[in-house]
């Protein structure tokens, strides 16, 4: 009797589900809760970790959630002020302690999965998370294919703000050699803080079509890295990035009191946090744009970004009735409505699209030059922590080196072995055989590990279900420095079935077999 | 190198003395690690001794003792209890009880848990009905490394009370023997007032000392040999022993993978240049300093005094991230010396090395100076004047009378306080974080984790690759690196000061 009923729930909510993810969530009367009678309905104690600037807000979201949800969720909030870098240590360090929901900087994300601090999304929450927001912001919260956090804000990049009193010509904002000729000659600073963030320096990266891009696994553990930074590319930013520091307008901050300081700055490249500390500071001469070019040799390059956002995480539950409950919660407070109302009181540029639709949000002026900026901008995805700092050693390489080629050049192998030293790999990896391809579903990111089973013949550890064209190759210590496929081309599955792949190598030769299991 | 005889060394000139001083030191050196050796070899031959002792000892009591005390190496506190000691008797059994039961229900699984620090760790899991994922925790690395040190203390506390135990029956028995008395409850009970009063006074410090200093010291020692990190939390993702591969990392000894010998020497060398400058370049201004203002016919000595101990009286946060904030590339300094047009480029107080390094010293010089005017007031003040009248009467000129009365007087006083602030300015966090937070990044130096800039300290380093990068196990490597170098300076420092060699110099 009782396993029926609860069959009989596990449908109807599931039914519940589908039409839920088709739909917004108070459109439907016969929404899961009448149904199943509210399977969730219950208080909740929860700890609430937020940014200071939103703990009220956030203490009028619980009382609105907890008068008008229909699941019947009571949530007993205690909401503490705890910075997003904060919340992020304080969780890996202690999850047992943590705050069971919290905000965090996307850049934080692969660390707090990889401690186990963040749940996975249910599949309905996962396809209501991804459906609402932008591609880049979704793809900040899924480390592999798997979504673990709630977008919140899509408005962590970075753009120029600048005094209208010193640059009075609007057309030096499209170059940076004649805003920093235009700071010298006023003797007020260009700032940029491309010395203390590695953030900030891959401006220049982006500009010359440099990458760093990283994978994780599920777990969040980086597994490798595209990084084009050590490149003829890399050194025309390097030579654009030694411009800057070499001038004397040259300034490492990001804050917006450097318009304040001793020597002020008339420009300096931030993002949306500081527009009213600004705008208190200069008033009318506040003024906004996208970030300039610089120049190398004949070329021109527009300063790119990073484009970011904040996420909302749930710590893993051990009930699954609470978790479901929190995970409910935590999507109402990155829903649309919660969104807006954000904006409105905090000015949080939102990352769901019907939120970003909205008049207010494309009238806000710094949002704007975001948006102006993002055609530059690349969607900041998983990051190794340790990048942060071996990025931000550029600037300071840059600078004190001598300007010529070889001395920039010089800057970028250091930086290029501190990014291979993260992937440091014993002599027994270096040699190991592994699968890579679209197969066992994965799209090119996870090696499939195998064993030598004689000298010369390399077999997987386990069968895989293949299917028709599936494509893979086998390489040599996770790199394309010794690979094999079919000639050349990538191997092709013909006969779908459950093989063992097999690497035979003969001198120069290795030549790939399936063996059905 | 030859020795001399006292009237050959007399004769020598003070060049060839200070010379002469400096070679028997690194003469001597040999000589103190061969004695060390001994005394360990002595001192673990004795320890082989006394345990010998101790079981032919344990083996007599049993051959020779009645059934009471038989019985009571199984049932401990029976053979008290039989001859009428209850409370002893009591406590006795009562711990063995404790024991045993905590040894069963709990200790069995933390002692048997510790070679391995856990089998299992976190599983997650899909829950269709609610369609969520939940996560079962099993093992946890961190609480077993924890309760599996407990637990040992906890066995050696057993054993040390079983061997009392034994102990007692063999007094007790020989007491009887010789016709006298057993101490009752109330007797021992009143000697813990009385003869045993230290050991009333002392329980409860002790207690303090081992739980709060003796047991997290011995774990972080532990979290050094593990892999104890962000990525490893011990929850999660279990942590494991790993051997001395992190010190292999940090000190590199053996080829292959990754080595931060070569920055942890560089860090090294800046924190004992650092500590060296900020020790000795604070004691002699500030010396100075109080010299100055102690000198007769100086007025408004107090103003003087007041004035500079209100940087004291400002608390460091403040005044330090003030004065950083002063020296900025935007800041108050560089502002006005381009107003005044001295200069056309704002000076690199932070962002180049060598302005960096000497600035923290500067500034250190700024807020130190008012501690040590203060001990060296009081210390002046202290000197018998006529001291200095006779050597005036002798022709000593000014300098004269400091080199040969107050400085040797000051030494011996402040000897001990120059090695312990020489010890705190190693890990002096506060100046250097505060300050510059280890700006300007060091480009090419290797770290584990946190970029390492030029004005680090050790200390520093730790810090930033605990909390920036989570790997708990390389900060405890660090820290106990920084103990093994403090200890070995104290201890070659301290045997050589002045205020423990020659101790009646100045009585």
């Amino acid at each position: 009797m009782k396993k029926t009923n609860l069959i009989a729930g596990a449908l109807a909510l599931t039914m519940a589900m589908g039409m839920f993810a088709g739909c917004k969530p108070t459109d439907d009367p016969n929404s899961s809760s009448a149904e199943s009678g509210k399977p969730l309905a219950g208080n909740y104690a929860t700890k609430i970790w937020v940014a200071e600037a939103a703990v009220e807000f956030t203490k009028g979201q619980i009382a609105t959630y907890n008068s008008s949800n229909e699941d019947g969720i009571v949530i007993e909030a205690t909401v503490e002020a705890v910075g997003e870098g904060e919340a992020a240590t304080q969780m890996t360090t202690d999850v047992e302690a943590g705050a069971d929901i919290f905000c965090f900087a996307q850049d934080q994300f692969a660390r707090l999965v990889q401690a186990g601090a963040l749940s996975q999304l249910g599949q309905a929450a996962g396809q209501i998370v991804s459906e609402a927001n932008a591609a880049g912001v979704v793809a900040a919260a899924k480390s592999g294919d798997t979504l673990y956090a709630y977008p919140l804000t899509a408005d962590n990049g970075y753009f120029m703000y600048y005094d209208k009193s010193v640059i009075t010509d609007e057309s030096h904002l499209k170059s940076m050699e004649l805003l920093l000729a235009d700071c010298e000659a006023a003797g007020k600073n260009f700032s940029f803080e491309v010395e203390g963030s590695a953030w900030y320096v891959a401006s220049f990266f982006f500009a010359t079509d440099c990458k760093s891009e990283w994978t994780t696994d599920e777990d969040g553990k980086f597994i490798s890295v595209n990084d084009t930074y050590n490149s003829p590319e890399g050194l025309k930013a390097v030579k654009g990035l030694h411009t800057l520091v070499k001038s004397k307008a040259y300034n490492n901050s990001s804050a917006a009191d450097a318009f304040a300081a001793a020597v002020p700055s008339a420009v300096l490249v931030s993002g949306t946090w500081a527009y009213n500390d600004i705008l208190e500071i200069l008033g009318e001469n506040l003024g906004v744009a996208e970030l300039p070019s610089f120049t190398v040799g004949e070329e021109t390059f527009h300063l790119g970004s990073f484009s970011g956002c904040k996420l909302l995480g749930v710590k893993p539950q051990q009930d699954a009735k609470r978790s479901a409950a929190l995970h409910k919660f935590a999507q109402y407070l990155t829903g649309e409505a919660a969104q807006i109302e954000r904006f409105n009181t905090l000015s949080w540029g939102p990352s769901n699209l019907n939120a970003q639709k909205i008049d207010a949000v494309q009238a806000n002026p710094a949002l704007a030059a975001l948006l102006a900026q993002s055609a530059y901008s690349i969607p900041q995805g998983q990051i190794h922590g340790t990048w942060w700092d071996i990025g931000k050693t550029i600037a300071t390489g840059v600078k004190a080196s001598d300007g010529t080629d070889a001395g920039l050049q010089a800057v970028l192998d250091t930086y290029k072995a501190a990014i291979e030293g993260l992937f440091t790999m014993s002599d027994e990896e270096k040699n190991a055989f592994t699968v890579i391809g679209s197969i066992n579903g994965d799209t090119w990111t996870i090696d499939l590990p195998m064993t030598k089973v004689s000298e010369g013949v390399w077999k997987t550890t386990e069968a895989y279900a293949l299917v028709e064209n599936d494509e893979f190759k086998v390489r040599q210590g996770k790199s394309w420095d010794v690979a094999y496929g079919d000639n050349g081309q990538n191997y092709k599955v013909t006969t779908a079935g459950t093989y063992y792949i097999q690497l035979t190598i003969e001198g120069e030769v290795g030549t790939i077999e399936l063996i059905p299991a | 190198m030859t020795k001399y005889t006292e009237l050959e060394y007399l004769k020598l000139s003070k060049w060839r003395k200070f010379l002469y001083k400096i070679a028997c030191f690194f003469v001597g050196i040999p000589g103190w690690f061969v004695n060390l050796f001994k005394k360990i070899g002595s001192a673990f031959k004795d320890f082989g001794i006394s345990v010998k002792d101790d079981f032919v000892d344990i083996f007599t009591t049993f051959k020779n003792g009645d059934y009471k005390t038989r019985l009571s190496f199984v049932i401990m506190g029976f053979g008290s209890i039989a001859r009428g000691q209850i409370l002893r008797g009591v406590l006795f059994l009562l711990f063995e009880l404790v024991f045993i039961v905590y040894m069963i229900f709990w200790g069995g699984y933390w002692i048997s848990m510790l070679p391995s620090l856990g089998t299992q760790g976190a599983i997650k899991e899909y829950d269709p009905i609610y369609d969520t994922y939940v996560t079962t925790y099993y093992d946890d690395s961190f609480k077993i490394l924890l309760y599996g040190i407990l637990t040992i203390f906890f066995i050696v506390a057993f054993l040390y009370t079983w061997r009392l135990n034994v102990k007692q029956n063999a007094i007790a028995e020989e007491i009887l023997k010789s016709g006298k008395p057993l101490k009752g409850t109330k007797d021992d009970l009143k000697s813990l007032v009385d003869e045993q009063f230290h050991k009333t006074l002392l329980a409860l410090p002790l207690t303090g000392i081992l739980v709060f200093t003796v047991m997290p010291m011995i774990f972080m020692i532990l979290v050094a040999f593990t892999n104890y990190s962000g990525e490893f939390d011990g929850k999660n993702n279990l942590f494991s022993w790993v051997g001395l591969e992190n010190f292999n990392q940090m000190l590199g000894w053996s080829a292959g993978g990754v080595n931060y010998a070569a920055t942890f020497g560089e860090v090294l060398a800046w924190t004992l240049i650092w500590a060296f400058f900020a020790t000795f370049t604070n004691y002699f201004l500030g010396m100075l300093v109080a010299m100055m203002i102690n000198k007769k016919g100086i007025r408004l000595k107090k103003v003087w005094r007041t004035i500079l101990i209100v940087t004291i009286a400002v608390p460091q946060f403040i005044s330090l991230l003030y004065v950083s904030k002063m020296f900025a590339q935007d800041g108050l300094v560089n502002g006005m010396l381009l107003d005044w047009g001295w200069i056309d480029k704002a000076l690199p107080f932070w962002t180049d090395s060598t302005w960096a390094r000497v600035m923290v010293i500067v500034i250190n010089i700024w807020i130190g100076i008012p501690y040590l005017m203060l001990i060296a007031t009081g210390i002046l003040m202290n000197i018998p004047q006529d001291l200095y009248e006779s050597a005036k009467i002798d022709g000593a000129n000014a300098f004269q009378q400091y080199t040969k009365i107050t400085l040797p007087y000051m030494l011996f006083v402040t000897g001990p306080y120059l090695l312990t602030s020489f010890i705190s300015n190693m890990n002096n966090f506060n100046v250097i974080y505060l300050l510059t937070g280890g700006a300007p990044t060091n480009a090419a130096a290797l770290s584990p984790g946190g970029s390492l800039g030029y004005t680090d300290l050790l200390i520093t380093w730790l810090f930033k690759i605990a909390i920036n990068d989570s790997k708990f196990y390389m900060a405890s490597v660090i820290g106990i690196l920084v103990f093994i170098v403090v200890s070995v300076i104290s201890l070659i420092v301290y045997s050589l000061l002045p205020s423990t060699r020659n101790e009646e110099d100045f009585q």
